[in-house]
């Protein structure tokens, strides 16, 4: 009697309340749903995507740039900020593969959203609870289980003692010989004052600087990181469902990161880096390395670490990303610029 | 474990199975060990402050048991003491410091008190007074000391009620555990129903009146008088609908062991006068103060001064109970002061509130939801600052510019909580549906759920009372 009540009150709830759910819960899983028939391809992405720098006297984002270079093909962009693949592959699951499919998706592939700051961040909670009206279950099911915070659902001092738990226990492993052995160590040992000025007092902005880039950067992906396995699951939809997924790697200060911090930290990125393309590729899907060409000047954060670009670092990468794309749409490309 | 958790939704049905497919003598530990269970999913290491408070009463209920004379008095005063020494630390340490900081002020000297980062252990308040009760029921010879230690730990420990009440007395509660309570059918409709209406309160009425209370008293001043007003009269149905919820989950889950716990409200916002309302919202703890301090301290047999002493003395300390604040102190006071003017109103002029419903009648309760709801400013209030600015907004700020808030739902759920409490007036939930034909009763079962499961509020907002 229970379970036939509830399948009732799903109808009417899914007749009701569920759109308005949706659209004030999880915007973009709605505009998946409602933007999938007219899209040829799919971007997905965060503020690396969005955010221009305020002097740029064009602010086209970079999947409106790489639009430009398929006129004749929809590029349907969809954001939110702090977005990583555990959120990215919940979007891509809404796309509904008996309806016309997008040919092609681009998903944001971030390195930092691989470290222990981003997996642990603040923001997590609000993103997971994005995506639980999205669940499998019928929609009144996850409706109550919005209500009933049965997400992972943690709160931000929770969070923070996991992300200091991991830079003080996860061994950073380096093929030769290195004085610090956790982002702990690392991050302590930069800030005994490596950066003094002339005058011998320290220079704080530099070395807290210094410290974002080793929090930021120091580590190693290994098959066991929780982004692995959302990226996973991203390449196996695509290969199931015959959509081409193209990873853009995004590009990152790696200049700064040598200068501040050392050609161990950049070593580290380049070897994640080497991962990712290594594994994707097999995967079958084409990932779009940006990962050293953009110049530190062309990141409008100097302050801090972030995958924000002034419009050169926007249009290098959606070139970049169009140039990938043309393999696959060589009718459909025009040299835009 | 909070009771509107995915978690709590697994553990009650396995705890009710083991419990029934289990031989009675075995039924204590499993009662025991799911009740630790349920308070170290909160903090862990506090299960060892209850563990002490148990272990102390049961020995000082023992020995007050056996001992004769001023020695009773002594282990009494020791298991007291041990007791509000808990609740004093756990509670009252940091409050104590700050007012001593204020007064060697006062005299121009400084104090630095040593600071300690304490967590008030969810219901330390409901635990300490709960064991007490016992052990003054044992000094005063009108409860046996209980031999069995698993039993009394449970007492204490008991999952539906540990963490907010209601505050039960051995007598019920101690005898319902050991009582042997087979798997009947009533049992299990009746504890359901209380479950899917306590969840409604909680989820669908209080969740959804939180944000925009929450966002009144944040700023007040950023708001006109109307929306101020509108979210006083809005916290006093979110914080009924909040406890009181609690207490009904808590009524169904014991219902299901078979166990009987006390009903802590009386739609207690239908209450004409506001001695009345004390008898109808969280009486558990009204007894308690009734039999433990009120009577104690000369009860009704003392002269009208000293009276009206006792009674600002009740709930001022009812009050503190509440929260380790000067502001709790203060709503404390004015309950008592108003109930003293409503006393001396009666002397005065010989009113007497008659029982029959009348336009009277109705006012009445008016004027008690008006005054009790204004004086939970001072409960809500984090500080006597923010207190001071919502009377400040009421008064001052008329302009009809509406900041855009969310009030449907809140509006919409208030006016649902008011027509269940005409319902249920003097009944419950469980008791009133059984008299309804089976349709109208699935109709109430159709709507509680779909209330609860497509409307609940999808913030997070723990219980109120947990703080205590």
């Amino acid at each position: 009697m229970l379970i036939i009540l509830i399948i009732g009150l799903d109808l009417i709830y899914n007749f009701t309340l569920y759109k308005r759910d949706l659209n004030e819960k999880c915007e973009q899983i709605v505009e998946v749903k409602t933007k999938q028939k007219n899209t040829d391809i799919f971007y997905f992405g965060e503020s690396s995507n969005f955010n221009i720098r305020e002097t740029d006297s064009i602010k086209n984002s970079i999947s409106e740039i790489t639009a430009f270079f398929f006129p004749t093909l929809t590029l349907t962009s969809i954001n939110k900020p702090a977005t990583h693949a555990g959120i990215y592959k919940e979007w891509l699951k809404q796309i509904n593969v008996n309806e016309k499919k997008p040919k092609a998706v681009i998903v944001t592939l971030n390195m930092r959203s691989f470290d222990a700051a981003w997996i642990h961040s603040r923001l997590e909670t609000q993103l997971q609870e994005s995506i639980v009206l999205a669940q499998s279950y019928p929609n009144i099911i996850n409706r109550f289980l919005l209500s009933l915070q049965a997400f992972d659902n943690k709160t931000e001092q929770q969070r923070e003692a996991e992300m200091l738990k991991e830079w003080e226990t996860t061994p950073l492993i380096f093929p030769f010989p290195f004085k610090y052995k956790t982002v702990r160590e690392w991050d302590n040992g930069i800030a005994q004052g490596t950066y003094i000025k002339a005058d011998g007092s320290w220079d704080h902005d530099k070395i807290t600087l210094a410290c974002h880039y080793v929090k930021g950067y120091a580590f190693n992906i290994h098959d066991n990181n929780p982004r692995i396995k959302d990226f996973d699951e991203i390449a196996d939809w695509c290969n199931k469902n015959k959509v081409s997924l193209y990873l853009n790697l995004m590009a990152e200060n790696v200049e700064y990161a040598d200068s501040l911090v050392g050609k161990e930290l950049v070593f580290l990125m380049k070897q994640n880096r080497d991962y990712l393309i290594k594994r994707y590729q097999k995967n079958n899907c084409v990932v779009v390395d940006n990962l050293e060409l953009v110049d530190g000047k062309e990141f409008t954060d100097q302050n801090w670490t972030t995958e924000h670009y002034g419009y050169k670092g926007r249009m290098i990468i959606a070139k970049n990303v169009a140039k990938a794309l043309n393999k696959q749409f060589v009718k459909e490309y025009k040299n835009a610029y | 474990m909070l009771f509107n958790s995915l978690h709590f939704l697994f553990f009650l049905p396995i705890v009710i199975g083991l419990y029934y497919l289990l031989p009675q003598k075995f039924r204590w530990m499993l009662i025991f060990i799911s009740s630790c269970y349920f308070y170290m999913v909160f903090v862990p290491k506090y299960i060892l402050i209850l563990f002490l408070i148990i272990v102390v009463d049961y020995i000082a209920a023992l020995t007050i048991e056996r001992v004769q004379g001023r020695l009773k008095l002594f282990y009494l005063i020791a298991s007291l003491t041990a007791n509000i020494g808990l609740l004093a630390f756990f509670k009252y340490f940091n409050f104590l410091n700050e007012n001593l900081v204020s007064v060697f002020s006062l005299f121009g000297r400084e104090f630095h008190p040593v600071n300690l980062s304490i967590i008030l252990p969810i219901g330390l308040s409901f635990h300490t007074f709960q064991s007490m009760s016992y052990t003054v029921e044992v000094y005063r010879g009108r409860q046996k000391a209980e031999t069995h230690l698993g039993y009394f730990a449970n007492y204490v420990l008991f999952f539906p009620q540990m963490v907010a009440g209601p505050i039960e007395r051995y007598e019920t509660l101690g005898n319902e555990l050991k009582n042997v309570h087979k798997p009947l059918y009533q049992n299990f409709s009746d504890g359901f129903k209380l479950i899917l209406f306590g969840l409604f309160i909680k989820m669908a009425v209080a969740d959804n009146i939180a944000p925009y209370v929450n966002q009144i008293y944040a700023d007040p001043l950023k708001y006109n008088s109307y929306e101020v007003v509108l979210s006083v009269f809005l916290f006093s149905f979110q914080i009924y609908a909040d406890f009181f919820g609690y207490s009904t989950i808590a009524l169904g889950c014991a219902r299901l062991l078979g166990i009987n716990i006390m009903n802590n409200f009386k739609t207690p916002y239908l209450a004409k006068s506001v001695s009345e309302f004390w008898s109808r919202w969280h009486i558990s703890l009204s007894t308690w103060f009734r039999d433990y301090l009120y009577i104690p301290l000369g009860g009704n047999r003392v002269k009208i001064p000293r009276w009206s002493i006792n009674i600002l003395i009740v709930f001022m300390i009812s009050g503190l109970w509440h929260g380790a604040g000067w502001t709790f102190v203060v709503w404390g006071a004015l309950h008592g002061i108003m109930l003293l003017l409503e006393r001396y109103f009666s002397v005065i002029f010989k009113f007497e509130i008659k029982k029959e419903w009348s336009i009277l009648n109705a006012f009445l309760v008016l004027k008690t939801f008006v005054v009790t709801s204004f004086i939970w400013i001072f409960f809500r209030a984090e500080n006597f600052q923010k207190a001071k600015d919502m009377i400040k907004a009421i008064l001052r700020n008329h302009s009809f510019q509406f900041a855009h808030l969310e009030i449907l739902f809140p509006l919409i759920f208030t006016g649902l909580i008011i027509l269940f409490d005409v319902f249920l007036y003097n009944s419950r939930f469980d008791s009133k549906l059984n008299t309804l034909k089976t349709p109208y009763r699935w109709a109430f079962y159709t709507v509680l759920l779909f209330c609860l499961m497509a409307l609940s509020g999808t913030q997070k907002f723990t219980f109120i009372y947990f703080q205590f």
